[in-house]
């Protein structure tokens, strides 16, 4: 990989948010929003920056400290980190904004919470460099760093319920970490290299291998909340700060299942068989199952929206058992890899962009009647008409409606399962959207629905009612750069790659 | 001889980490967790790991178990009478109906941990990367590669992990919704301690600019040396010299930034040089070296003394709730 056009961006994503929130510490509250707010533009200019330099010059590398892995560190760009990348600014940028206006009108008087802005932009320094890291180690790390920001941005608000659920996400990020290190030892001491590039050409398959893989998903699935470990997702979620809210929910939790992506396609190949695809598709159909039923069973909004990212964070899941194929089918023969990378991709965008919107207008809901309780959600659409579009638009989103960017996500995933002649994950993907839609068109109809009895809504600013709506329009907008944005992916190394396990041989993997 | 002493040790490890989790009351457990702790910096000796031995023993014993004696001293007094209520009840309604999860709970672990056993067992001869650090080791301007590794190959974890300490700095004053120190009250009157505390202080912070420069050729380093100093602001604290909470505050967070932002400002000037992040000029690589590690230690030092600080001030808060209601 080291051949590669060298960049000094990959260095500067991570050091320019890290420069600026060490600066805002040194300010009041006041003046934290101001360096906070001035720093997320900046970080999104210089990301959208970085994303250009990546079409035009393809996958962009910076080896830092002048050492060449394995021994040293090296960033890269590549077409799949870019997307990622310009998601995290597009949506977090949005969520600045939103948190800029929020703060003000909720601690008047103190001007804001001091601690949200610093943590911010560490969390989305941490965020960048997860995505730029070619090394497990440095992985390690730069999950610590996301991982223990989202958490103190979590008890932000210091209420007793924020503290537990914080306190529950905190031992369950850790746990998540410790798994996750564990396998990098194996992975160190059998291979003596911590380069993902390099990993993928050296690793033996056997049982350290086979172990390591085992506790690096576990931990993983800890972090992205993947069923059976979403248990600290909804009250850590709902607990926090409507702009924390949607900063953990819509971007915080991709991290871990971008890892995840790149490391069972780059470097575990050797070690992947059909039944552990199968056995993570599992995993993720049980979440859309549970996840959506759940949240149809809720009485509060913000519940309802966290118990849906457990849902919607299966589908992500349930792309893994397209891209491992089934003994004896070949990469170039297996068609539907293109669509399920898609899907994968369009799922991680649109919701993105979805569940941050719908997450904001929930918060809009509780600063103006001072709770979330659904039933009082009756006649939203008289009083607060910006907010209940946002929030139809979303939920179309997220029940993948077209045409927005869940449709995109949901039929391509459709699409790959069916090429793959696994039918037996579709009525999954169904019944799923027929939860979703039950719990959105509920909401729905309670906002259309006259009022009962003279529920108060208390004014609140345009600017934040319309931030809401600008994401949860964004999240249909995204379609339209569909063609570009495949064919950019495209010319990624990774994307459209799908694993051939070769079962026969040893007990353990592809002998 | 020696494999009978590694697994006496390793016996000891485990069983010392088992008694501290199954103690009957907290502050049997916080003792049990300092020995454990040590017990482990032994270990780190036997492999040869003396940076990690040293690193074990400051924070794992040393910072840990001071925060654990604080919370102690502010939890315990309410705790066991409740405590023990809600255990007997607890282990007469629970125990026979726990039974057959607990077992299976047991037999996954032991399960996980054979599996475990047999990974580690059969991890193939690699090398890992000490040849080749070892090589390059002149090149990196100090004669340890521990350090050479921490501050100059893999300078950028190193960095971001020192961005980890004071978000972790950050996360306490979010969990306890806070933004200043509590101004200090009276010093403390015990004129013992505070004798204790002056002879301390000069021989803690000779003994980490020791370590600090010590780290060049051996065992030592920022990382060491700034949980020594730590120590001396803990307990100047702890002393009624609370200087954490009594200095100006742009100073405060210098002594807190100082570490990471230099590091980082060095790394941009490098950059805009001509070179990659952490570039340095080899010829200048020694004397940066130390410079980034004193700074580091500094803030280190501060990060520590701080969270101690906030910390020690929430129970204190906690405990005038207390007395007042």
């Amino acid at each position: 990989m080291t051949h590669l056009p060298t960049s000094s961006f990959p260095a500067l994503l991570v050091g320019l948010p890290i420069l600026l929130a060490t600066l805002s510490l040194f300010f009041g509250s006041k003046g934290r929003a101001v360096v906070g707010l001035a720093g997320s533009l900046l970080t999104t200019a210089l990301s959208l920056i970085a994303i250009a330099e990546v079409t035009r010059r393809g996958t962009v590398i910076h080896i830092l400290g002048g050492w060449d892995p394995p021994l040293g560190i090296l960033l890269r760009i590549d077409p799949l980190a870019a997307v990622f990348i310009g998601m995290l600014a597009l949506v977090g940028v949005f969520i600045s904004l939103y948190a800029w206006w929020y703060f003000r009108v909720r601690e008047a008087d103190t001007g804001g919470l001091p601690q949200f802005w610093p943590l911010w932009l560490f969390l989305w320094a941490g965020m960048n460099g997860l995505f730029l890291s070619n090394d497990l180690f440095n992985l390690f790390v730069t999950l610590e760093v996301v991982g223990i920001s989202a958490v103190a941005l979590a008890v932000l608000s210091g209420k007793t319920t924020a503290l537990t659920a914080g306190l529950r996400y905190l031992l369950a990020a850790i746990t998540g970490s410790m798994a996750y290190l564990f396998g990098v030892a194996l992975i160190y001491g059998s291979t003596g290299t911590l380069d993902i590039s390099l990993l993928g050409q050296v690793l033996e398959p056997g049982a350290t291998t086979t172990f390591a893989l085992l506790v690096i998903t576990l931990g993983l699935m800890i972090k992205m909340a993947g069923f059976p470990f979403h248990f600290w997702l909804p009250p850590a979620h709902s607990a926090a700060l409507a702009p924390v809210s949607a900063l953990l929910s819509a971007l915080v939790v991709k991290g871990a299942f971008y890892i995840l992506l790149r490391l069972w396609m780059e470097v575990f190949g050797v070690s992947l068989t059909y039944a552990a695809g199968q056995l993570i598709g599992v995993a993720g159909a049980v979440a859309v199952i549970w996840g959506s039923w759940q949240a149809f069973m809720q009485t509060s909004l913000k519940l309802i929206v966290a118990h849906s990212s457990v849902a919607q964070l299966g589908y992500l899941l349930m792309v893994f058992p397209l891209l491992i194929l089934a003994p004896g089918v070949t990469t170039d023969s297996a068609d539907w890899l293109s669509p399920a990378w898609t899907a994968g991709i369009y799922q991680v965008i649109s919701h993105a962009f979805a569940k941050a919107s719908f997450f904001l207008s929930a918060g809009i809901i509780i600063m103006a009647l001072g709770h979330d309780r659904i039933e009082s959600l009756r006649n939203l659409v008289g009083n607060m008409r910006i907010t209940a579009m946002a929030i139809g638009l979303a939920g179309v989103s997220l029940i993948g409606l077209p045409p927005s960017g869940g449709f995109m996500a949901k039929w391509m995933l459709l699409k790959g399962i069916f090429l793959s002649g696994q039918w037996w994950w579709a009525p999954v993907v169904l019944t799923g959207s027929l939860l979703t839609a039950g719990y959105v068109f509920m909401l729905l109809r309670l906002a259309f629905a006259p009022a009962r009895e003279m529920d108060t809504f208390r004014p609140v600013p345009k600017s934040l009612e319309v931030v809401a709506l600008l994401l949860a329009i964004g999240s249909f907008l995204i379609v339209f750069p569909a063609d570009f944005l495949i064919q950019f992916l495209e010319s990624s190394a990774v994307f459209g790659s799908g694993i051939e396990p070769i079962m026969e041989g040893g007990e353990y993997g592809n002998n | 001889m020696s494999l009978i002493i590694d697994g006496l040790l390793a016996i000891l490890a485990i069983y010392l980490a088992l008694q501290s989790l199954l103690a009957p009351r907290l502050t049997q457990s916080v003792f049990l967790f300092f020995a454990f702790g040590l017990a482990l910096a032994l270990a780190w000796i036997r492999l040869a790991a003396v940076d990690v031995a040293i690193t074990e023993a400051a924070i794992a014993a040393g910072f840990l178990g001071v925060l654990f004696l604080d919370a102690l001293r502010d939890f315990a007094p309410r705790i066991p009478a409740k405590n023990e209520a809600v255990q007997k009840q607890y282990s007469k309604s629970q125990t026979k109906s726990l039974f057959l999860p607990r077992l299976t709970l047991w037999a996954g672990l032991g399960l996980f941990l054979l599996i475990a056993l047999e990974a580690v067992w059969k991890i193939p001869e690699g090398g890992g990367l000490t040849a080749a650090a070892g090589t390059l080791l002149p090149e990196s301007g100090v004669e340890n590669p521990v350090t050479a590794v921490l501050l100059n190959f893999r300078a950028y974890d190193t960095w971001l992990e020192m961005g980890v300490i004071l978000i972790g700095l950050l996360a306490v004053f979010a969990a306890g919704g806070k933004m200043a120190y509590r101004k200090p009250g009276v010093a403390s009157q015990d004129p013992l301690l505070r004798q204790v505390i002056l002879f301390f202080t000069p021989v803690l912070f000779l003994f980490g600019a020791f370590l600090l420069y010590i780290g060049k050729t051996g065992p030592g380093g920022a990382f060491q040396a700034g949980v020594l100093w730590g120590a001396i602001g803990i307990l100047l604290h702890l002393g009624g010299w609370p200087f954490i909470a009594l200095m100006p505050r742009w100073l405060g967070q210098l002594l807190l930034t100082v570490g990471l932002g230099f590091f980082l400002v060095l790394g941009f000037l490098f950059m805009a040089a001509g070179g990659a992040l952490f570039e340095y000029p080899p010829a200048y690589a020694g004397i940066l070296i130390l410079i980034i590690e004193t700074l580091a230690a500094i803030s280190i030092a501060a990060a520590l003394s701080a969270i101690f600080a906030l910390l020690n001030q929430i129970g204190e808060e906690a405990d005038e709730i207390e007395s007042t209601t």
